[in-house]
């Protein structure tokens, strides 16, 4: 029996004085396949990764409260035994292999388990056999996609064979097959073999008659609770909710000015094909918003718009081919809002971030009160001296709109912009993004998997799937 | 040969052509280095780089020396081919060796704790993100207005942000992966040294250091 027992367990960051988890008293239970669920930045990671005997050796600082496994407290067990109670995967699939191919990170694993070399084989064609991955056996791992570099993280758990699986969210970055795919196979390594599975998502899409238990780390109280099904019921509506707005949006018309115009254009990064457009506009002034599945290559496209990728094809902007205009005059024009806040960041404090901003804006659209309000509204004001990165998620990602706002391009693309933030920060920033259109004219492309609350900006919705992306009606 | 074995030989040859002037040696160098890659299939592209690129250096040297320098044109000659030489040596590892079976040799054969070796690789297996991520940086740097170049601290600053953060998550998933510091591990591939790899070590470092001692032109 290997109950996953988190006792009174307590912890707060270094230098922090909120508990992330406060008196968190809850079973995993043996064999059951359990789903912990809560906003982004919530500290379901932090869990897991005490879970898994990562932290505290890799944080510093240790919680309050105990975790076992069964009867053996974590703590009672060698540091090289650990991966053979516990085997964690990991959101960012480009992080987590330390050799070249699939077949050397498997061997890699099983030397490291002191597995008798004879075995190995055997071992490591059942995990490919079972992941249905033998084809990518002699694969270099940084030609695989996201999908299949999750498929071989997980090869490598069913070859390491723990009786514990912890997944934080494992699917954040790959497609909708891939996804529903490893869901199954998990569930299977629950039925057929016995496995406990704790797996951390935000997004609650397909585990519906999957999953066993359904857990909820509460942001406000940081307590996490075992819900009963109807309450789970209620939090799958909810998402549900989320994910659709009661709008009908227009079709653009033929007439309609556009900025962005794409024409013959392939997109086939490492040689699989993303997206084929014939001719497709983005118009002028507008707030488009574009919908698609996970992985299904929408970053990709914003990365060929802001030429960080090569593509086949042609993209003007304002009737110029975007290869003809200078990078700094271009990135100027269309401006990207990275979905990682840190990558927009340049400098050290947040006054200096600001005063960047301020000082190598193209317009003054935005006077230095409006900032002061803009800052207060968003309530991160009154931080100057703060380091940009010991700032909360929700935080950083108030600052990288803010500072993107001042600098106030014709073009603003943005990919994921309200991750993170909580229902009342979204509102307004929808207000700042729709007062940014009204009086200063900016076109806004926004990816989001967000659609409550945006009723009031978006004009038109072009939906991506089957390397397509098309103009719709409905938002869904 | 062991690639452990070759890496040292080809330091070896290449820190003593340093320290001696041999002309005829140097070409000697070159010329069975060059033949040893033909025989292991490399590009041609990567062939014509060899020749190419150290070109500029070399040149640079050679014209320096000769017009400038007081030891006169065979100097020059050497400086010239010593470059090449270096060059040529190093392809003869870089382009025929798995830095893999380098990290299990150096692992296993030359007792280098396992931490460092695979921690090596696995940076190495980074290589091509850290490019992507520096391509990154300089467009939203472009963005706010700022135009980072290679010489620019910012790019810098955070280049190595990013690196530590990288090197903190690859640390976690190694040890996920089971991997213990200082800990036993099995070897699916045996790497030893062999006596025919110390018979190539010893024969061909001894070959040039009676080129070296005949041929002093």
């Amino acid at each position: 029996m290997t109950d996953v027992l988190i006792d009174h367990f307590t912890y707060e960051y270094p230098g922090s004085t909120v508990k992330v988890l406060n008196d968190v008293d809850v079973t995993f239970k043996h064999n059951h396949f359990s789903l912990l669920t809560g906003p982004s930045g919530s500290g379901k990671s932090t869990l897991l990764y005490f879970i898994a005997g990562l932290y505290p050796h890799f944080i510093g600082n240790d919680a309050l409260g105990g975790i076992k496994f069964g009867d053996t407290d974590i703590k009672q067990i060698p540091s090289n035994e650990i991966s053979h109670s516990v085997a964690m995967m990991f959101q960012n699939p480009n992080q987590q292999f330390a050799m070249d191919t699939v077949i050397h990170e498997l061997t890699f694993v099983l030397e490291n388990m002191l597995v008798e070399p004879a075995k190995m084989d055997g071992i490591i064609n059942h995990a490919l056999a079972f992941c249905g991955i033998k084809q990518l056996r002699s694969r270099v791992i940084n030609t695989l996609s996201g999908g299949e570099k999750q498929r071989v993280a997980l090869a490598c758990i069913v070859a390491m064979d723990p009786p514990v699986i912890v997944l934080d969210e494992p699917f954040a970055s790959i497609d909708p097959d891939s996804r529903l795919d490893l869901i199954k196979k998990l569930k299977q390594l629950q039925v057929e073999h016995g496995k406990t599975i704790i797996l951390a998502d935000h997004d609650l899409n397909d585990y519906k008659g999957v999953i066993d238990e359904f857990y909820y780390l509460d942001p406000d109280t940081h307590h996490i609770s075992l819900l009963d099904s109807q309450s789970a019921q209620h939090f799958f509506d909810n998402f549900k909710n989320t994910q659709t707005i009661n709008k009908q949006v227009a079709i653009p018309t033929e007439a309609a000015p556009s900025i962005i115009n794409i024409k013959d254009f392939k997109l086939q990064p490492h040689h699989s094909l993303l997206l084929k457009l014939g001719d497709f506009k983005f118009c002028k002034e507008k707030t488009t918003l574009i919908t698609g599945a996970n992985g299904i290559g929408k970053s990709t496209l914003f990365n060929a718009l802001t030429k960080l990728l090569p593509y086949d094809g042609e993209i003007d902007f304002a009737g110029k081919n975007i290869q003809k205009i200078r990078p700094l005059p271009y990135a100027k024009n269309v401006t990207l809002l990275f979905q990682d806040a840190e990558n927009q960041f340049l400098n050290i404090t947040v006054k200096e971030e600001l005063d960047l901003s301020l000082k190598n804006r193209t317009n003054q659209a935005y006077s230095i009160d409006d900032v002061q309000t803009m800052l207060k509204e968003l309530s991160i004001d009154g931080r100057d001296d703060q380091v940009v990165y010991s700032l909360s998620e929700g935080q950083k990602k108030k600052l990288q709109i803010i500072e993107m706002l001042i600098m106030n391009p014709p073009v603003l693309l943005m990919d994921e912009p309200f991750k993170g933030l909580d229902y009342h920060s979204l509102e307004v920033v929808v207000g700042f993004l729709n007062r940014s259109k009204q009086e200063f004219h900016q076109t806004q492309i926004i990816i989001s998997h967000q659609l409550s609350g945006l009723d009031t900006l978006i004009d038109y919705h072009a939906n991506f799937a089957d390397q397509n992306l098309t103009y719709q009606e409905v938002i869904k | 040969m062991n690639p452990g074995l070759k890496l040292l030989l080809v330091m070896a040859i290449a820190l003593e052509i340093s320290f001696t002037q041999s002309l005829i040696v140097n070409v000697i160098l070159i010329c069975v280095s060059f033949i040893y890659i033909l025989f292991n299939r490399v590009t041609f592209k990567a062939l014509i780089g060899l020749i190419f690129w150290p070109l500029f250096p070399a040149l640079g040297l050679f014209v320096s020396q000769w017009l400038y320098g007081s030891a006169g044109i065979h100097f020059a000659w050497i400086l010239f081919t010593r470059i090449y030489a270096y060059v040529f040596l190093g392809a003869t590892f870089t382009l025929t060796s798995s830095i893999t079976d380098l990290a299990l040799t150096l692992e296993q054969d030359f007792r280098l704790p396992s931490k460092f070796a695979y921690g090596v690789l696995a940076a190495f297996n980074l290589m091509p993100k850290i490019n992507e991520e520096v391509q990154i940086i300089k467009t939203s740097a472009l963005m706010r207005g700022e135009a980072l170049h290679f010489w620019s601290p910012k790019l810098y600053f955070k280049a190595i942000l990013s690196s530590i953060q990288w090197s903190q998550n690859l640390a976690e998933a190694m040890t996920s992966h089971g991997f213990v510091e200082d800990q036993g591990r099995t070897h699916y591939r045996v790497i030893k040294i062999t006596a025919m790899d110390w018979v190539w070590f010893i024969g061909l470092f001894g070959i040039v250091q009676v080129l070296l001692f005949f041929i002093r032109y």
